[in-house]
């Protein structure tokens, strides 16, 4: 209710708006574990949501809870964003980054897995996992469940969780959890390792 | 939901970071790596003869539509391959448009009628439509309003606080800011405003004449006369607005911003010049300052701007046109000068002049330039009559300069303002609707889910499938098995949730509906077809269960390493005549399954721990009854099979309409 004259932003912006370039398709299927038909059809579902190329937070976060319509994903979808490295595109990432973290997590070896499950759950990036750490992510986890489960999800399940399992894989109960703990941890149980690989997708 | 498909490898590949907290392994995925889809193929879309051809997944973005769901079927024509619809082309494009770019636009060239016939025609909510073309889309509904059922505006008036307010204090503020939140607020309000008028009219009314003095000269006022009855009037109205400022004193969060606001001021200065006149005695010396006071009492006639909201908006636009008003009032203030001081000199010399000084010519140019022309001044000269002249000529222009920009300013704001609340008001609304539809649309996903792993039971244990039922889709598939790797991380299952028809979803009561065990009825009727009339319209996807001619019963079990599927007779239908020792092999799945107790669910499994058996049980909703139905057999919450009776009563209510609920549950 002003009567400010709103001088057109885009008059100001004396910035040429530059086009993200996406890396060339052969170098992809080089660089990554998968075919050129599955990368082609990866960046087409990545290019349809994000036109420009690149992959905002919030963008990111809509399109992770489409896939748990009945809980609420943003908090994980925080969490596995932050482990992709944004490089120079301040906060967004693009298809390169994506996509190499999707060849080492879904196709990637044993070491490389654990490695980005480490990176997941150290949220400060400090090396260590800490119980209140392990805990945030736990509850992302659980809350994307949502309210309509059985049984149901109380506000202490995920802390009874985390205890249970923290002091599990903290072999030398020093209260933080090194890579080496985990790594030891997920080795030593064939079913973990074996879970490991029941995440990859066939496109 | 299977949106967004090109997205699951990655969606799929984020979950690793549940392995190492999962209490429960993660199943295996459904597919083996061997064996690929073909790719992804595109749809043929004939709408009156201009073709449209897009990815099936496109169209699979919005499973509760026409398109995107198995009702396309209806519109495919077998000899040209393609999906013909005798529909309106242009407004098709808008259509597709929308599954390729989640927006939906209004095309301003369109009728209204027609638009919202092809959303209704292809299952589309017009609460979708994108924010650049949904006021246009609104206005002109508005305008249609009278032609077509416009129950949306009706949601008004929706600007009450639903939050809870937790204490007294919040609430009164509430009641007073509001005065339609509650009826007690409303009488307040309305009491207030009496009191307000009541004292006016006593002011005015004080002042009229009402007779003569006695003993002197000179007509004596009302207020003299009835001195009492007046001075009672104003005490009980003093009384009124003293509490009612103490109450919102009170009442209000910041009482600092409060007291320095313009209605608390106006308030004060109402109340205090009666405080004022009790302190002062019957003194001559300052009963004249008394008088004056008494002046300030008519500003109680500004506490009605609380009570109008034009009047506020009115304030509010003088506030706002400052500028105009000061621009006015500037320039008058120079013609004012300007003219009086040449009328001044210009009348100089006559005798008796009223133009005694240029302040004195003042008054004259006023009321000159405001044409009023009282004509207690009046020029005598020629130069005096001729600038009189072109000073009332000047001043109907320079007045009329900015009074259209004030009024086009009021005008603008009241409007503005009018829109906003119902703005806020619809868009509220909108967005619950939204909020509903994604929500039913999250419980249809979650039971197509569970029927597509009872199919996979099924499939796996040799049973003979539909073959006209189609392939399942590979990424639904992939994220029904996603979700189930939650599932296991968590040890919890998803539940469907019952969304009747006001659209609130709710829980199965508590009495979980996981009493009865085994009947895994077959329909040929789809599995939410049920639901189409009872859920605001939504569509959802029928999926016909296909495991076997409907009358057979199985229970389907599966145990850690196999799974089987035992039948079982039912007495009340014609049951096909299968492997002889039902009744034994009834008695297997009731002392099985008794012998592992439901709690032991609840308990921490140890992921590295293996449970001896793994009891699975399958039972299919094939439609969506009213809740009591679905928690119809419930004999308390976590138990398990109840003996063969118990279950034929069970199921004989809900024999016409063959309901069960889908239980995955793992011991």
């Amino acid at each position: 209710m002003d009567k400010i004259n709103d001088l057109d932003l885009e008059d100001l912006n004396y910035q040429l708006p530059r086009r993200h370039r996406t890396e060339e398709l052969a170098k992809l299927a080089n660089s990554t574990k998968f075919t050129r038909k599955e990368i082609q059809l990866i960046y087409r579902g990545f290019k349809q949501e994000c036109p420009t190329g690149l992959v905002d937070e919030d963008n990111f976060k809509a399109i992770f809870s489409q896939f748990f319509p009945q809980g609420d994903a943003s908090q994980y979808a925080h969490y596995v964003f932050n482990t992709i490295k944004q490089g120079q595109n301040n906060g967004k990432i693009g298809f390169e980054d994506f996509l190499n973290i999707l060849s080492r997590v879904s196709r990637g070896t044993v070491q490389e897995k654990l490695q980005w499950i480490f990176g997941l759950y150290d949220l400060n990036g400090d090396g260590l996992i800490t119980q209140a750490e392990m805990l945030d992510v736990v509850n992302s986890i659980y809350d994307m469940l949502g309210r309509n489960t059985e049984p149901q999800v109380e506000t202490t399940s995920a802390k009874e969780h985390v205890e249970k399992i923290f002091h599990q894989i903290d072999t030398n109960k020093d209260g933080v959890v090194t890579i080496e703990e985990l790594v030891d941890w997920c080795l030593q149980d064939e079913k973990i390792v074996q879970s490991l690989e029941m995440l990859d997708t066939v496109l | 939901m299977a949106s967004v498909a090109a997205w699951l490898p990655f969606a799929r590949a984020a979950a690793i970071g549940w392995v190492p907290i999962a209490t429960h392994p993660l199943p295996p995925p459904p597919i083996s790596k061997d064996r690929r889809k073909s790719e992804d193929e595109k749809l043929l879309i004939n709408v009156s003869g201009r073709r449209f051809e897009t990815w099936r997944n496109t169209l699979e973005k919005y499973p509760d539509t026409l398109l995107g769901s198995n009702e396309r079927e209806f519109f495919y024509d077998e000899d040209s391959k393609q999906y013909f619809f005798d529909r309106d082309p242009d407004i098709f494009r808008h259509i597709l448009n929308y599954y390729r770019t989640g927006k939906l636009h209004y095309p301003k060239h369109e009728c209204l009628t027609s638009y919202e016939e092809e959303l209704a025609f292809f299952g589309i909510l017009s609460d979708v439509i994108g924010d650049c073309c949904f006021e246009d889309y609104k206005d002109r509904k508005r305008e249609n309003s009278e032609r077509l059922m416009d129950d949306k505006l009706s949601e008004n008036g929706d600007n009450q606080n639903l939050q809870q307010l937790t204490n007294i204090r919040q609430k009164m503020w509430r009641s007073f800011e509001n005065p339609h939140t509650s009826t007690s607020a409303l009488v307040f309000y309305y009491v207030t405003g009496f009191f307000i008028a009541v004292s006016v009219m006593a002011n005015v009314i004080e002042t009229v004449s009402c007779g003569i003095k006695p003993g002197r000269s000179g007509t004596l006022p009302c207020g003299e006369r009835y001195k009492i009855v007046f001075f009672c009037l104003d005490t009980a109205c003093v009384m009124i607005f003293t509490a009612e400022y103490l109450l919102r004193l009170f009442a209000a969060p910041d009482r600092c911003k409060f007291m320095r606001s313009v209605m608390s001021i106006i308030d004060v200065v109402a109340i205090m010049p009666y405080y004022i006149g009790l302190g002062i005695t019957d003194n001559d010396d300052v009963s004249g300052a008394f008088v004056t006071l008494r002046v300030f009492r008519v500003f109680r006639i500004f506490k009605f701007s609380r009570h109008s909201q034009g009047l506020r908006i009115l304030g509010y636009t003088l506030k706002s046109c400052a500028s105009e008003l000061g621009f006015l009032v500037f320039s008058l203030a120079m013609a004012i000068i300007i003219f009086a001081t040449v009328m001044f000199y210009a009348e100089k010399n006559v005798e008796g002049t009223n133009f005694t000084s240029i302040p004195a010519a003042f008054w004259y140019t006023i009321v000159t330039m405001t044409t009023l022309g009282y004509g207690d001044m009046v020029p005598k000269t020629i130069a005096g009559k001729i600038v009189g002249g072109v000073c009332s000529l000047s001043g109907v222009l320079v007045i009329a300069l900015p009074v259209p920009v004030i009024v086009s300013n009021f005008s603008r704001i009241y409007h503005q303002n009018q829109r906003a609340d119902k703005r806020k008001a619809q868009r509220k609304a909108r967005l619950a609707r939204i909020r509903i539809a994604k929500a039913s649309s999250g419980a249809a996903f979650v039971s197509k889910k569970k029927a597509a792993e009872a199919r996979l039971a099924a499939q796996e244990s040799g049973l003979e499938v539909d073959e006209n039922y189609r392939e399942e889709d590979i990424f639904e598939l992939q994220h029904h098995h996603l979700l189930r790797c939650l599932e296991k991380t968590t040890d919890r299952e998803f539940v469907e949730m019952e969304v009747p028809y006001n659209g609130q979803p709710k829980r199965p009561g508590s009495p979980s509906p996981m009493a009865s065990p085994t009947h895994s009825t077959a329909s040929n009727t789809g599995l939410l077809q049920a639901c189409c009339g009872r859920c605001c319209g939504q569509r959802y996807q029928s999926i016909p269960f296909l495991a076997t001619s409907p009358g057979k019963d199985k229970v389907v079990l599966v145990y850690q390493d196999k799974i089987e599927v035992r039948t079982k007779k039912q007495h009340h239908r014609g049951a096909t005549p299968d492997t002889g020792g039902q009744e034994e092999e009834m008695n297997d799945v009731r002392s099985a399954s008794e012998a592992v107790s439901r709690a032991s669910l609840n308990q921490a499994a140890k992921p590295n721990s293996t449970t001896s058996t793994a009891s699975v049980v399958v039972n299919l909703p094939s439609s969506y009854p009213a809740s009591e139905v679905l928690d119809g057999s419930g004999t308390g919450p976590h138990q398990h099979p109840p003996p063969p009776p118990q279950q034929q009563q069970a199921e004989a209510p809900a024999d016409g309409k063959q309901q069960s609920v889908v239980r995955i549950s793992t011991l």
